[in-house]
């Protein structure tokens, strides 16, 4: 236990640009613009529709907001919450993605895997750290981050609101922040897991090339197009792919998807409960628990040093 | 005396290309030995498959464990350093003590801190940043820290300079090597280590053709300063290799009484590099 944390650490070491300095920036970048927006009184377009600006908007908006029934107002406070989400989602399925290619292919590139391979340490366990920075570290981070964030946004909210003679106390009310905050982290976690058969592949490919892994792992999967199209004269491994991708970045937005009113989301949202009560959840997992074995087995007895 | 390394018959063919041909060896406890060999001779796979970093067929036993299916509690007993053991660029060294510390049950911070200390690394740098005799200074702490019963080099010098070369291996015998362990390694700069082994394994084309201990060796072999008066006589003992210099022969023997050369010149212990090149070219 105490070599997996060690492990996790080390993955940690190697890339805490991507896993937490990015998210951090992105989170730092946006606050600041909307400090400067806040203070410079300039027009701020919140959730798309409410544009204000502050010196006359605020006392307007707040009005406006109180009149409102309470399934409303948690609404628009949950959208203002969790549409960043998206932002930092987008920037962590590419994270992920890179990550997924390189952990096993990176360290045979810089010839440093002798040194890793002269630790204690099995295959197995080295490959399992992997993928647990995959669909529990790098998410948790971005998680951490987008809390930090939804937080900064209520604080932000809150003196806006003093700003237009109001107390705030309706905004957190309707907040629902506990639950938004469990939500955004396991959203973000499970989506990880919903798409592990994705990581899982690209991690064979990264332990299997010898260069170009994203060529090894894109090249296999175009044969397989280019085949059912000419036999069958269809397209459904390709369109199975970008399902799979693109549920996962839904269930990593599902939040947005409750909280926006029917008639914006189109209809069904997929959250994390609903995937993990879903079978291809659950087949998804089977199918990447193979592909890893693939690459604990390469790493242990391929012998290319 | 008991067997770290036990080889019986080992086999490595690459397709078509067999790199070792059924080799036998043994490592005792306590024994410097050098795994001495020209390019392509098959030290690396040796070096590989007691590792348990390739397959093999035959049958091999370090420390009481088979390196093929038990590697990573062999690697909690054996450390090496290899040529191409490069350690990750990105890491600190502070990270990477950490990482030792938490994940080898017998290392010793302490210690590791010790020999650090002796050098100009620096904590918070990055091994990037760092110059090529630092790393090996950097990799070679962490090796000594550990409590190992068997330490495997695979050309660790390469690619150093003549000062860090010699601290290297000072380091290793006063602060690493004791009874209790053993050290096995191969290199090209044999002068280098010639002093420091007790033992030398040659191998050529897959086979060892060599496995003695230096004092067998040095009973086994002699050179001698052959006049050129002489030089008909010391042929007919039919010698091992023969080299000119300053004027007169200088003739390797293998077996022969030390009585019957004695008549021929001045004897001398050939150099291990010698003996390696004699050993080389015979049967060629």
């Amino acid at each position: 236990m105490r070599a997996f944390k060690a492990l996790l650490k080390r993955e940690y070491w190697e890339h805490r640009g991507s896993m937490f300095y990015s998210p951090l920036i992105l989170a730092g970048f946006i606050a600041l613009v909307m400090l400067i927006a806040g203070i410079t009184d300039s027009t701020v377009t919140v959730e798309g529709h409410h544009a204000f600006s502050f010196g006359e908007g605020v006392p307007m908006a707040m009005d406006e907001f109180e009149k409102m029934d309470a399934e409303t107002q948690e609404r628009v406070v949950q959208v203002g919450l969790t549409a960043p989400v998206i932002l930092f989602s987008l920037i962590l399925l590419v994270v992920c993605l890179f990550y997924a290619l390189g952990c096993l292919y990176d360290e045979r590139r810089d010839r440093s895997i002798l040194f890793w391979k002269s630790m204690p340490l099995s295959d197995t366990t080295t490959v399992l750290s992997k993928f647990v920075t995959l669909v529990l570290v790098i998410p948790a981070l971005y998680g951490a981050v987008i809390i930090a964030f939804q937080l900064y946004t209520m604080l932000y909210a809150t003196v806006a609101a003093w700003f237009g003679g109001n107390s705030g106390v309706t905004i957190w009310a309707a907040s629902g922040l506990i639950g938004v905050f469990v939500n955004t982290l396991l959203s973000l976690i499970v989506a990880s897991l919903w798409l592990a058969p994705v990581w899982g592949w690209l991690m064979l490919a990264s332990c299997w090339a010898k260069r170009t892994a994203f060529l090894w792992a894109i090249f296999p999967l175009l044969l397989v197009f280019i085949a059912e199209g000419w036999i069958f004269n269809s397209s459904r491994f390709a369109s199975l792919i970008g399902e799979r991708i693109a549920t996962g970045f839904a269930i990593q937005n599902s939040e947005i998807g409750e909280a926006l009113p029917a008639r914006m989301s189109d209809g069904e949202v997929f959250n994390w409960i609903n995937a993990i009560g879903n079978t291809e959840f659950w087949s998804g997992l089977l199918l990447t628990a193979a592909f890893l074995g693939g690459a604990i087995y390469l790493r242990r007895y391929r012998d290319d040093s | 005396m008991s067997a770290i390394i036990q080889a019986r018959d080992l086999k490595k063919s690459y397709g078509s290309f067999h790199a070792l041909k059924g080799v036998n060896f043994s490592v005792e406890r306590g024994r410097i030995v050098g795994l001495v060999g020209p390019n392509g001779a098959g030290k690396t796979t040796v070096l590989k498959a007691i590792l348990g970093l390739t397959s093999f067929d035959g049958d091999l036993e370090v420390l009481g464990l088979n390196p093929e299916t038990q590697r990573h509690q062999l690697m909690q007993k054996v450390c090496f350093i290899a040529d191409v053991a490069i350690m990750p660029s990105w890491l600190r060294v502070n990270e990477a003590l950490e990482f030792i510390t938490e994940v080898h049950p017998h290392f010793n911070l302490a210690r590791a801190e010790q020999f650090l200390e002796k050098t100009s690394i620096v904590r918070d740098a990055k091994i990037k940043s760092l110059s090529k005799g630092m790393v090996t200074q950097l990799h070679l702490a962490l090796v000594m820290s550990i409590d190992a019963e068997l330490l495997v080099l695979d050309e660790p010098t390469l690619g150093l300079d003549i000062l860090y070369r010699k601290e290297f291996y000072n380091e290793l015998l006063t602060e690493f090597f004791d009874e209790g362990r053993s050290i096995l390694v191969t290199t090209h700069q044999i002068e280098e280590v010639e002093n420091l082994l007790t033992d030398l394994l040659f191998i050529k084309q897959g086979e060892i053709i060599l496995s003695s201990t230096i004092e067998q060796v040095n009973e086994k072999y002699v050179e001698v300063l052959v006049g050129k008066e002489k030089l008909p006589q010391a042929k007919a003992l039919s010698p091992l290799a023969e080299r000119s210099a300053f004027g007169r022969s200088i003739c390797l023997f293998e077996n022969k009484s030390r009585e019957q050369l004695a008549e021929l010149g001045e004897l001398y212990s050939p150099s291990v590099a010698d003996l390696f090149v004699a050993k080389m070219k015979e049967g060629q």
